[in-house]
Order: C-alpha cells, then sequence, then structure tokens
C-alpha cells in the first residue's frame, strides 16, 4: 500500500495495512526547530541540516525528506506563502508583524511567538471596526506561488498523502486580532461584532482556500485548518452558543475544500467531545489532536461514540509523555492510542501538538518505531 | 432594596446594571462590606459553581469578573477606609517564559471574587519577582500557573526562591495551567494543584482553613 492510500483509507475509516503516521503534516502536528536538529544530527544528516520553516510562528520546521522517508511517515504539508502585501516579518525588537496587524512576542530561543497586540485590542466591538479594517488581499499571488511547485516535488519525491494546510481559521483569527479574553467576552456582549468579523473573514477565506485548490487540487489529498475550541476541562465556549455563532461559518469554511472533493482535517484543542457531533455534521473527515489529557477526550471513549464518523488523527500525549515520559513510556503511550483508535481503520498517529523543543530525540524515534511495531492491521 | 438585584446583575454580566445598584445600595445604607459578602460573594460562587460542572463557559465567566470589578472599585475605597481586612491576600502570575495568562487572569478573578485580596503580578514573571511580591503584600498564597511544557519546571526555580528568601514556610504555593498535574505539583512540593480555574477558590481557602 502507497503511503497515500494508507492515510486516505484511514480517512474511510477502513482498515489499511498499518496505522499511518503523521510528522510534519499539519502545522500543529510538526516539529520544533531545536529538536529538528538534533534529531537530524543524531540521524547523520550532517550537523547543521538545512531549515524550512513550517511556522515561524511556532518555531516548527517542515522535515527534510530524507527524514521523513527514514522514519517513513505517511504525510507531507505544502504551505500557502507569506503575501506579497505586509508579509510576515520580524522587527528590530525580534517580534513578529502580519498582515493583519498582528504583533508576535517571542517566548524566547527555542520557543514560539505568542500574539501580545492586534488591531482590534482595547477597541469598542462593533461592526464599523469590521468594515474599516483594511482587509487583507485573499487572492494576493504570494499565497500561491510556490504551491504548484511544493506540492508537484512531494508527488515526484514520495508517494505519501500531500496535505494542504490553510492555517489558522476564524476563531483564532479574531482572538489574535482582537485578543482571547476580549474576543470571548465579545461573543456575548458584541454578537453583532463577533458576527460582522465571521461574515468577512469566512469570504475571505473562501476566495482564498477556492484559489489555492484551483492551483494544486490536482496534487494534494487533503486541506488542514485549526481553531481551537477546547479547555482542559471542556469545550471554551457554551456548545450552544457554538452551533448558533461559529458554526455556520465553519460549514461555509469546509463547503470550499468540499467543492473540490477533499476532505478536510480539523484542529481543535483541549476537550472538545462535546462539540464532534456538530464537527461530523458539517462534513469534518478527520480531528487532530485528540488531546487525551483533557477532559472527556479518553480515546477508548471517544472511538467508541464517534469511531464510524469521523478518523481521529494525533493521539500521542505532549504534555507529559513525549517531554518527559521514558522511550518504554512513549511505545506504552503507542500502542494503548493504537489499541483504542485503530481497530476498523480511521486512526492516523501523531504528536498531540508539535513537538517540543524539551523533547528528547529518543522519544520521537520511539513514537516512530512503536507505530511501525504496534500499527499493523 | 435587598441585594438580590445587584448579584443577579453580576452573574449576568450586566456592569452598568451593577454600577449602577452598588450606589443605590451604598446609598441604601448597606456597608460595604455587606454588599461585598452577600451579593457579588455569592454571585461569583454562583458562577464558579456553574463554571465547574459546564452550566457556563469561560465567556460568560469572563463577562461576569468583568461586572463584578466593577461593583468591587466602588467598593474598594470605602472597604479600606472602614479597614476591613480581605479573607486572605494571594499574588498570582505566570511563570517565566510564558506569556498565556487567561487561567491566571481566571483565578484571581475569582478569587477576588471570593473576597481575597488579589496581587496579580503578570505573565513571565522572574523567581525574584514572584518572591518580592510575596514580601511587598505579606500574602498568604502565592499561585503560580503556566500553559508550556517547556516553562513547566520554571516553577521549581519559583520554589527555590521562596526558600532562600526563607518565605517557604509563610506562604501556601498553588499551582495549575494546562500541563500540570496532581503528580507535577507533588513532584515540586507545592501546597494545591487546582485542574481548573473553578476549584481555585476552594483550594485557597483550605489553604488557609476558611471555611
Amino acid at each position: 500500500m502507497t503511503h497515500r492510500n494508507r492515510v486516505l483509507t484511514a480517512l474511510k475509516r477502513q482498515p489499511p495495512d498499518r496505522v499511518p503516521v503523521d510528522l510534519g503534516g499539519t502545522l500543529a502536528s510538526t516539529i520544533n526547530i531545536h529538536t529538528y536538529r538534533r534529531l537530524m544530527q543524531h540521524l547523520g544528516f550532517g550537523e547543521d541540516p538545512p531549515v524550512a520553516f513550517l511556522s515561524r510562528r511556532s518555531n516548527s520546521v517542515l522535515p527534510d525528506e530524507r527524514l521523513l522517508q527514514r522514519l517513513d511517515v505517511d504525510c507531507r504539508a505544502v504551505i500557502l506563502g507569506n503575501p506579497d502585501v505586509n508579509p510576515e516579518r520580524e522587527m528590530p525588537d525580534g517580534s513578529l508583524t502580519d498582515e493583519w496587524g498582528v504583533t508576535w512576542k517571542h517566548l524566547g530561543e527555542g520557543q514560539h511567538f505568542i500574539n501580545t497586540d492586534g488591531p482590534f485590542y482595547g477597541k469598542e466591538p462593533g461592526p464599523a471596526l469590521v468594515e474599516a479594517f483594511q482587509w487583507p488581499d485573499p487572492l494576493d499571488p504570494g499565497r500561491f506561488r510556490s504551491l504548484r511547485s511544493q506540492a508537484q516535488t512531494l508527488r515526484i519525491a514520495s508517494d505519501a498523502a500531500v496535505i494542504l494546510v490553510l492555517g489558522v481559521g476564524v476563531v483564532h483569527q479574531i482572538q489574535f486580532m482582537r485578543g482571547y479574553a476580549a474576543a470571548l467576552e465579545d461573543l456575548i456582549v458584541a454578537p453583532d461584532f463577533v458576527q460582522a468579523f465571521l461574515a468577512r473573514y469566512a469570504e475571505f477565506w473562501v476566495r482564498m482556500t477556492e484559489r489555492a485548490l484551483r492551483e494544486v487540487g490536482d496534487l494534494v489529498d487533503l486541506v488542514m485548518f485549526g481553531d481551537d475550541l477546547g479547555t482542559q476541562q471542556g469545550p471554551v465556549m457554551n456548545p450552544a452558543l457554538y452551533r448558533r455563532m461559529i458554526k455556520p461559518t465553519h460549514a461555509r469554511m469546509v463547503q470550499a475544500a468540499k467543492k473540490f472533493s477533499k476532505p478536510v482535517l480539523l484542529h481543535s484543542c483541549g476537550s472538545v467531545a462535546a462539540l464532534i457531533p456538530d464537527f461530523i455534521e458539517i462534513g469534518i473527515d478527520a480531528l487532530h489532536p485528540v488531546q487525551v489529557t483533557a477532559k472527556d477526550m479518553g480515546t477508548a471513549q471517544l472511538k467508541q461514540q464517534f469511531g464510524r464518523d469521523i478518523t481521529f488523527w494525533g493521539g500521542i500525549d505532549t504534555h507529559r509523555v513525549l517531554p518527559r515520559g521514558t522511550p518504554a513510556e512513549v511505545r506504552e503511550e503507542v500502542r494503548k492510542r493504537i489499541a483504542d483508535l485503530a481497530p476498523g481503520g480511521g486512526y492516523v498517529l501523531g504528536s498531540v501538538h508539535n513537538i517540543q523543543a524539551e523533547v528528547p530525540v529518543e522519544n520521537v524515534l520511539a513514537m516512530v518505531e512503536a507505530a511501525r511495531e504496534f500499527g499493523k492491521y | 432594596m435587598d441585594l438580590e438585584a445587584l448579584k443577579e446583575a453580576v452573574a449576568a454580566g450586566d456592569v452598568k446594571g451593577c454600577s449602577l445598584l452598588t450606589e443605590v445600595a451604598l446609598e441604601a445604607g448597606h456597608s460595604p462590606q455587606k454588599i461585598l459578602n452577600e451579593a457579588l460573594v455569592p454571585a461569583m460562587q454562583i458562577v464558579g459553581d456553574k463554571f465547574r460542572c459546564n452550566e457556563v463557559y469561560v465567556p460568560e465567566v469572563l463577562v461576569a469578573a468583568r461586572a463584578m470589578k466593577k461593583s468591587l472599585a466602588l467598593l474598594k475605597p470605602l472597604l479600606t477606609k472602614t479597614g476591613v481586612k480581605p479573607v486572605g491576600t494571594a499574588v498570582i502570575g505566570t511563570v517565566k517564559g510564558d506569556l498565556h495568562d487567561i487561567g491566571k487572569n481566571l483565578v484571581c478573578m475569582m478569587l477576588e471574587g471570593a473576597g481575597f485580596e488579589v496581587a496579580d503580578v503578570g505573565a513571565d514573571v522572574a523567581p525574584a519577582k514572584f518572591v518580592q511580591a510575596v514580601k511587598d503584600t505579606g500574602a498568604q498564597i502565592l499561585g503560580i500557573s503556566t500553559l508550556l511544557t517547556t516553562t513547566m519546571l520554571g516553577m521549581k526555580d519559583v520554589l527555590r526562591a521562596l526558600e532562600q528568601a526563607n518565605l517557604r514556610g509563610k506562604v501556601k504555593v498553588m499551582v495549575g495551567g494546562a500541563p500540570v498535574t496532581q503528580a507535577f505539583a507533588d513532584e515540586l512540593g507545592a501546597d494545591a494543584y487546582g485542574e481548573s480555574a473553578a476549584v481555585a477558590v476552594d483550594k485557597a481557602k483550605e489553604l488557609l482553613r476558611i471555611a
């Protein structure tokens, strides 16, 4: 079975020959630059391996094709480029600024960046704020310039499943531009502002996505975007509020990909079990990351409840096991997640989030090796 | 007037209503302490309880806390003037290297809503700054938060700095944040772990033996 067919079979919730493995296929399932360097050195790919960022903000890489083949990884990412107008760029103080006017402060060497300011911070929320904003051009040629060559190269170099990474969704974008707490409060106190933003952002997103899929629809196997909707304890907002305010926009975003017959992988951190029926209803095919340390995210229960209708993607704990466990504990974690999630198909194995700077190389290798060992159908 | 309407205004997150009803309550002769204890504290208790059992969620808690703060801002100068003591004093911050602050802010709001004096020292806080804040405020509680696995070990540095300053015996340390577990809190030697902001008040009261 080709790597691509393995992933596509898992997406159809049928059993492939073995559980497919993702490392570096999405913006939330790849690897921090420092751990990546150590991994490349460890495997003999040179002392100073070349680095291509998948996301500068998270200091995470698009792993080298040689590494992915050595580890027999089944997924690859293609990513949208920086826009020509207002590209993401580093400021003199080391922070980043992007086309949305969001400031990203660096948490320190080896760490990611976190949003600390944006165009809607401290403003009076209302539809006028959305209208007055200078919206970026969804069709800015910079986004699409390298898409086709990225995808073609991957098609020639491998038979892996190619994922078009579309970036963050509407929930994150309003939080980046407005601040997390204010954007959450606005859901209650300024719903007209939120609605205006959702409508305008969805329009942007759909036009960008359709343009990208016209460019590479024949070369990519699925699309991915991320909108975190969970905390450790439960959904970040009332599921009823999600259904009323956000879900219609998510449905519109999913439809943009479905028009091109592409399966959709949603990344949504935390305890989102209560929202999975909604994800299924709007056509989400697979859910990353299955954050197993959050409440109600037990893998056996999730599989039993939703395994017929959605594919689970991720599942290997990044809170404790990967950074602080032993390789033996990593193996046990992999064995357990495969036992829970793999039966009948419908599981792509990977880390719950990007593998961070403190994760030992031995644990990354243990994850991949154990996936091969325990993943046979 | 009874204080029921103010209680409801806080729980519903009605900022304007809170200001008005607080002023009316003061005008009607209720003491600031009574308004705090019989309207604000029980309102936030209700919100906290509902949050804990997923009847309300983060947005509703943030909005209620904002309303509570509006009322508290009117009461605080009067409480200080009449020499009313808070139920306890807590220093709260996010560990060095981490800027995530929603969880930490929710804990601050919950503790304030329970009548604690809270010194919010912010995010990306160095151990020395935590120690200084504990000294300056005479806090009985120190709360440390983190969202990142890469910074959670920094909590150890804070505990070490407290020991070096001979403060470890004088202040109870509570820890929380997404990657933190009871096992990790035990490993650190923290006095309490809260799995969510909703339980922070109970933990703080337990530590101070307040019923």
